[in-house]
């Protein structure tokens, strides 16, 4: 009897926990599901701006997996692919991944030669190796081939960093994002302080505006991984220097780039507790959540201030331009993304792929992409008077990419191992465990053991 | 046992081959899932492999891998961060679930209940629990150092960040999701426990306390040396916890061996490197292994 129980017990424990453990991946596909409803209603308006395409589908029921980083860009995803389907009849399946598992998977599907994935988006720090490696299908002779038609002179010439290696073009332009400064306007207002113009006055903006009781920080930064060494290297750009020697060989450990990291270092001091150990979401949340008056970073997440859903500070944000070091020629951080094409995938499917290319950076569903939460790469997007009308802030954007640099963290292959060793010990610095100059002759010694 | 063994075996080659015929199916699944993969990376590991090489060459340098491994600090200190690791999580996990396991062995029905509950955590996935505690450890934002805030404790940059609580943040986590396994364990321990030990100790007048230490502990030693080992190579092998919470972080302090191993293979795709980083995991492993079977199995003798 009592055994009966037990078995009883069991058997209920065990079906909640079935229960519970099946949401996991019902939960990850949930997201994918409200797009392919909304289509339909989406497809209607759409269909009015796109110019008729009735002629052919030459492509019609190749089947193309995209894997896609999730950043802001997947919305504008989500909403474009549909249109793309109804317009071709070429299928689109997004893999949504965040940023490592999307670097993880791809490279091994590159190296096994797999080609589980036709089309990804690679980050502007990944051209280099996947150019050098062939991992990407170089796109010149498709831009050759249909110049006329993609009006490639209306593309930023900074955005070509987006997946230009040695001359070729390793991943077409999706989204550029501009290094710009986010603050709220109320709280400088408020403090009396003006929108710092160099490195030195956000220190001192930051300072000012860090309350005692931990009720406000003066500014959002990234500290962990991945995310804190492109934020070191970020820093590093503002202040004029540079973490490769004369001869393009990496050297981190210079007293100059050890200063910057105090630096750094010190801008920490007036952020929230947990920053140190901040990737770029738990940034966002703080700044949106309202705790921090400044948050430099990717000009991507502007819109989203202004939804109430995500959102506590509508209406109270404004953006400016990076501030540099003093004294120095202005220079703005570039980065974003590229769209590249499997080299190991089928001929055809590599051609449905470039249609998916040319159809999403082509000028008109460029502007739909922008509304839809995507990032800029052609001048005429950035200039058009009806989008500058909904988003004031473009042209702060357009002029932070003519003076574009896509290279302060160096495209070249080994580029991985670079950020990986900058990643662990600028965290190690900045929660204690090592000096800046004891940080970055381990990151400079772990960088030269690892290069081929 | 050892007897048993040699018998098997006898009867194992003097027999006509059938016995052979029954046993190959099994044979042969050890020999595709862990023999020979256990040589394929063996093999590797002698070699300078890359991924990343667009040539795929494969040079031969014998122990250099190893060597490179036994001079290299992060593998040194991320040696260093598994044993603490292991130590921490091994021994709270053994007193707690000694404990309730005693505590719980009652047939009644409010430890029956608890008894269930308290296996939910061992069976969700480790990734999610790390997510999960990643959000509650959250300083920011998390509701454990919001009330430690209340009671007066300041964390500083978070239990995950901080260079004293990071480790025992991450035990924590791991101490939660596994001692109800070792719970289970020892309390299918003390239940097949005989009870004429006991009686005879009643009679003899012996406290409660004395016959715990003096009948319940040396009865309860094979599933000590159970759970020991079970836990042991469990801990050595942590990874989805650590992923999905400190990321080896802060700086390198809770860098584990089996987490450095996946940032060389699958981060770098430095394979031969890999291959040897995970050959000396498993050395250490069954050298820990070996000496926890011959301490205990001498004492029982």
């Amino acid at each position: 009897m009592q055994k009966m129980k037990v078995a009883l017990y069991l058997v209920l424990a065990l079906t909640l926990l079935v229960g519970m453990v099946g949401c996991g991946p019902a939960a990850t596909e949930a997201p994918a599901e409200p797009p392919a409803e909304e289509a339909p209603t989406a497809v209607p308006p759409e269909a009015t701006t796109a110019p008729p395409m009735e002629e052919a589908k030459p492509y019609e029921g190749v089947e193309l997996s995209l894997a896609s980083m999730t950043d802001q860009y997947v919305a504008a995803f989500r909403y474009l692919i549909p249109v793309f389907e109804e317009e071709t009849g070429i299928k689109v399946v997004m893999d949504e991944l965040g940023y490592v598992d999307l670097r993880t998977k791809t490279v091994a599907d590159f190296v096994g030669d797999t080609a589980q994935y036709d089309l990804m988006t690679v980050d502007i720090v990944w051209s280099g190796e996947y150019g050098a490696n062939g991992y990407t299908l170089a796109l010149d002779d498709f831009m050759a081939r249909d110049a006329e038609e993609m009006n490639l002179d209306d593309i930023m010439p900074v955005a070509w960093t987006l997946g230009e290696w040695e001359g070729k073009h390793y991943a077409f332009p999706l989204a550029g994002y501009a290094n710009v400064l986010n603050y709220r306007a109320d709280l400088l207002a408020e403090a009396g302080i003006e929108p710092p113009a160099t490195q030195e006055e956000l220190l001192a903006a930051a300072q000012a505006l860090t309350k005692e009781d931990g009720s406000q920080y003066g500014i959002a930064l990234l500290g962990a991984g991945s995310a804190g060494a492109q934020d070191f290297m970020a820093f590093v750009q503002q202040h004029g220097g540079t973490i490769l020697d004369a001869d393009g060989n990496v050297k981190v450990n210079t007293p100059e780039n050890v200063a910057i990291l105090e630096f750094f270092g010190s801008l920490f001091d007036y952020a929230p507790p947990g920053a140190a150990d901040y990737w770029w979401d738990q940034r966002e949340s703080a700044f949106r959540d309202g705790i921090v008056a400044m948050m430099e970073g990717w000009s991507i997440a502007r819109a989203g201030y202004e939804n109430p859903e995500i959102s506590n500070i509508v209406g109270l944000v404004d953006i400016t331009k990076a501030p540099v070091s003093e004294g120095m020629e202005p220079q703005y951080g570039f980065g974003g993304w590229g769209i590249g094409i499997n080299a190991d995938s089928d001929p055809v499917k590599q051609e449905a792929a470039w249609e998916f290319i040319k159809w999403v950076t082509s000028e008109e569903v460029q502007k739909e992409w922008l509304r839809h939460d995507g990032a800029p790469i052609r001048r005429s997007t950035l200039t058009d008077p009806e989008l500058v009308a909904e988003y004031p802030w473009l042209p702060l954007m357009l002029e932070s990419f003519e003076k574009g640099n896509g290279d302060y963290r160096p495209r070249f292959p080994q580029y991985s191992i670079v950020e990986d060793a900058l990643g662990t010990y600028v965290n190690a610095f900045l929660t204690g465990q090592e000096t800046a100059q004891d940080a970055l002759d381990k990151a400079q010694t772990q960088i030269e053991a690892n290069m081929p | 046992m050892t007897q048993s063994f040699t018998k098997t075996m006898r009867r194992f080659i003097t027999n006509d081959g059938s016995y052979l015929l029954l046993a190959l199916p099994l044979l042969i699944f050890v020999v595709v899932i862990a023999i020979y993969p256990l040589f394929f990376s063996f093999r590797i590991s002698l070699f300078d492999y890359r991924l990343t090489d667009p040539n795929q060459t494969q040079t031969f340098v014998g122990f250099g891998n190893y060597l490179r491994a036994f001079t290299d600090e992060v593998i040194t200190n991320s040696v260093k961060a598994t044993l603490v690791y292991v130590a921490g999580t091994v021994v709270v996990e053994i007193l707690l679930g000694l404990g309730m396991a005693l505590l719980l062995s009652a047939e009644t029905r409010i430890a029956q209940i608890i008894r269930s509950f308290l296996l939910i955590p061992m069976a969700l996935p480790p990734l999610v629990v790390g997510l999960v505690w990643k959000s509650l450890y959250n300083v920011d934002f998390g509701i454990i150092p919001y009330y430690l805030a209340q009671l007066g404790i300041d964390l500083g940059r978070g239990p995950l960040s901080e260079l004293h609580l990071a480790m025992p943040s991450i035990i924590l986590v791991d101490v939660w999701e596994w001692t109800p396994l070792v719970m289970i364990l020892f309390l299918a321990g003390i239940k097949s426990l005989p009870t004429e030990p006991y009686e005879a100790a009643t009679v003899d007048g012996a406290s409660r306390l004395q016959s715990f230490w003096y009948l319940t502990l040396p009865l309860l030693k094979p599933t000590f040396l159970v759970v020991l080992l079970l836990r042991t190579m469990q801990s050595f092998k942590v990874f989805d916890t650590i992923y999905a919470t400190t990321a080896g972080g802060p700086g390198t302090l809770t860098t584990v061996l089996n987490y450095q191993i996946y940032k060389v293979g699958l981060t770098f795709f430095d394979m031969g490197y890999a291959a040897a980083l995970a050959n000396i995991l498993l050395v250490i492993v069954a050298i820990l292994s070996i000496l926890y079977i011959m301490v205990l199995e001498r004492q029982q003798l």
